[in-house]
């Protein structure tokens, strides 16, 4: 084996085994004020970890660091082997954001809104993608109203839609229950199992704490900015996480 | 390049679709603009010996104030649900954005342009014969700068509480420096009949060069939170 | 920076002062009164060095714009906002003074000569520097926009230099200057300029003083209510 093919070869190992997700001392603050405070973390291959923690914990501004929105004043963070800098286009195709927000654009079609996206991605036959993804989530008969017209849910499965257009490998989640009505939140449980059995890594934002640990594998509790546990979510009790959240 | 490109035509194309789906932009941008040439018409005694050569003052002032409406609206659809995030999590390069919304900008400012230099003719009774190219020509080089600065700071600046008016605030004392050149140049074309002298001209460009590059420039660093 | 003694500080505001008043002195005594103009010529003492002072000033605010661009850290954002408000202080001087030699050399307040103008529109660029920074709710926004801006003004400036110098000027002004004047004008940028470092100075701890306050008040509740309170049946 050549030394060229043998780098090569190590570096795509490395890829292969690269974890989606990996911090070390990552902090910010904002202002002089500390929002998050030496988070180490390694999310890996396959895992569903839900962040959770009282409001101003940090756990929505961690997730945005993490998607790229937002940039951290200190320590490292690194995804699927990679250090996130300035010029990170490509790192995101491998991300998909699902947030309480929308991010879409209220005066187009479901269907212009999902093309749109997968035009932008550069994806393959992108029409054909977005039909694939607008049966999905079953939404193929109103594909041609404006998302305006939506309900709540509604708008929440195209933005799923969007999210999975590009087949990311690692799930973000940003309290993507809020506001959803209970048949909508029992799809979207549904959605985040599944997508969890077909080997994504998931990281999900939530502040519905039993709800999360039946999900999830792994429960990242954060208070004040810092991690105060990082365990396996069956071994963990509801009321018990509640207290840490809430702080003594 | 040519996915920049891609990517940017393919941006341009979503915001004219959503333009001409709403209308929203472009009516209300054109009629603030007529209105204030017809708020100038009445207050400077247009056509009563009043008026004169108070054509750039018309054009500038209702190219500024319209200017700055479409540009607040023309972000505030990446506003509206947070899809700029949306933007910002797919694999675009921040200056592609910076670009295209520029490009859907001076679009729209080029027909709010046509509709006010009309009516500003009209009601003036404004004669641009003399030059009419050169005419047409230094006020679209100022409005790149222009549209420029407003794309820049329409990104940072949010008026959505009860702020109305911040971007305007932000945007005109920058944009004076145009006024200015703009209509020296237009006075010695129009009044004295002269070439329009290099250094207005220069000016303009050098501010169209310096905005455009130092607008592409912080818009990938303020769109960082 | 940590608050120098109170020493330190008094001794140097009484420096400026001592300077400032024999600058004056100078000014009113020493220097010969101009033939073509008069007394009034006088004010160009304080009117030049301010002048100079304010571009300081405002290149002090680009920096640290960039400063607070590239580093996020809050303390070039109070340095900026320190310049820009003695910026400000100067420029007001600056055409106030242009503004008065005007009226009393050629009778009136207002003319849009290239120098005046100038002044004018840079005097309003920084103003609007400080009503973006109080219209601007969030913190963080607040520094982002204000940043942007201090770089995107100070590349305006010599676009509005070069601008204003197209416009018609009615009173040109050569002024020669004897070599008493030419004493006095630089003795005048002594205390000015003290004035202008001092001032940027004890406005940029001003700043920081309060941001450091600020931090420390604003922290969430504790969140267990006194339900017992409300008593039986309510």
């Amino acid at each position: 084996m050549s030394l060229a093919a043998l780098q090569s070869s190590m570096e795509a190992a490395v890829i292969v085994a690269a974890a989606p997700i990996k911090t070390v001392g990552l902090g910010m603050a904002i202002d002089g004020r500390p929002i998050l405070q030496d988070i180490t973390l390694e999310i890996g291959r396959g895992e569903f970890a839900a962040v959770l923690g009282a409001n101003g914990a940090g756990k929505s501004t961690l997730l945005k660091v993490i998607a790229t929105l937002a940039r951290s004043t200190e320590g490292t963070l690194e995804l699927f082997g990679k250090t996130v800098g300035r010029d990170s286009a490509e790192l995101r195709r491998r991300i998909g954001l699902i947030a309480h927000q929308s991010m879409l654009y209220r005066e187009l079609t479901a269907r212009e809104n999902l093309l749109f996206f997968a035009k932008l991605y550069g994806i393959a036959e992108p029409v054909k993608r977005a039909e694939l993804l607008l049966e999905v989530i079953g939404l193929s008969n109103r594909a041609n109203d404006p998302v305006k017209s939506f309900s709540r849910g509604m708008v929440q499965r195209v933005a799923i839609a969007r999210s999975l257009l590009h087949d990311p490998e690692l799930i973000l989640a940003d309290e993507p229950f809020d506001g959803l009505d209970a048949p909508s939140v029992a799809a979207t449980e549904q959605l985040l199992r599944h997508l969890h059995n077909s080997g994504k890594t998931i990281l999900l934002v939530n502040h519905d704490i039993s709800q999360s640990l039946q999900l999830a594998s792994r429960a990242v509790v954060m208070r004040k900015g810092r991690i105060v546990i990082d365990a396996a979510a069956q071994s963990l009790n509801a009321s018990q996480v509640l207290i840490e959240v809430s702080g003594a | 390049m040519t996915r920049s490109i891609q990517q940017i035509s393919l941006l341009v194309g979503k915001d004219l679709r959503i333009e001409a789906r709403s209308r929203q932009t472009v009516g209300l941008v054109v009629v603030l603009g007529v209105l204030i040439v017809v708020v100038l018409g009445l207050g400077l005694g247009a056509q009563q010996g009043g008026a004169g050569l108070a054509a750039t003052a018309v054009l500038w002032t209702a190219y500024l104030f319209s200017g700055v409406l479409c540009f607040e609206k023309t972000m505030g659809v990446e506003r509206a649900d947070a899809a700029l995030a949306g933007l910002l999590m797919a694999p675009v390069d921040r200056s592609v954005i910076f670009f295209a919304k520029l490009i859907t900008n001076l679009a729209l400012m080029l027909c709010v342009a046509s509709v006010v230099t009309a009516a500003g003719v009209l009601f003036f009774s404004f004669d641009l014969s003399a030059a009419p190219w050169r005419f047409a020509g230094i006020m679209s080089l100022g409005m790149i700068g222009f549209a420029a600065v407003g794309t820049l700071f329409s990104a940072v600046v949010s008026s959505t509480r009860l702020q109305g008016g911040l971007l305007a605030l932000t945007v005109f004392p920058l944009a004076l420096p145009l006024v200015i050149s703009s209509t020296q140049a237009l006075l010695r074309i129009f009044r004295d009949g002269e070439d329009m002298g290099a250094q207005a001209l220069a000016v303009i460009i050098a501010f169209d060069v310096i905005f455009l590059v130092a607008s592409w420039v912080l818009f990938e660093w303020v769109l960082e939170p | 920076m940590k608050t120098p003694g109170k020493m330190v500080i008094a001794i140097y505001w009484a420096l400026t002062a001592g300077l400032l008043g024999a600058a004056v002195v100078l000014a009113l005594l020493y220097a010969p009164t101009e033939e073509t103009m008069g007394p009034v010529q006088k004010i160009f003492y304080l009117h030049l060095p301010s002048a100079i002072n304010t571009f300081l000033a405002f290149m002090t605010v680009f920096i640290a714009s960039i400063g607070y661009l590239v580093q996020r850290k809050s303390w070039w954002d109070d340095l900026a906002s320190a310049a820009a408000k003695t910026g400000v202080f100067f420029c007001s001087i600056v055409l106030l003074t242009g503004m008065i030699w005007g009226k009393i050399a050629w009778g009136s307040w207002w003319t849009w000569s290239p120098r005046l103008t100038f002044s004018l529109l840079l005097w309003l660029l920084y103003v609007v520097y400080l009503l973006i920074r109080s219209s601007v709710d969030s913190e963080q926004r607040k520094g982002m926009v204000s940043a942007a801006y201090g770089i995107v003004a100070f590349l305006d400036v010599p676009l509005v230099y070069l601008s204003a110098r197209m416009l018609p000027d009615i009173h040109p002004q050569s002024i020669t200057l004897a070599p008493e004047m030419k004493m006095t004008l630089g003795f005048w940028f002594l205390p000015i300029t003290l004035l202008n470092a001092g001032l940027i100075v004890t406005m940029y701890w001003v700043h920081a003083k309060r941001r450091a306050n600020r931090n420390v008040t604003e922290t969430e509740a504790p969140r267990a209510m006194n339900l017992e309170l409300l008593g039986k049946g309510t």
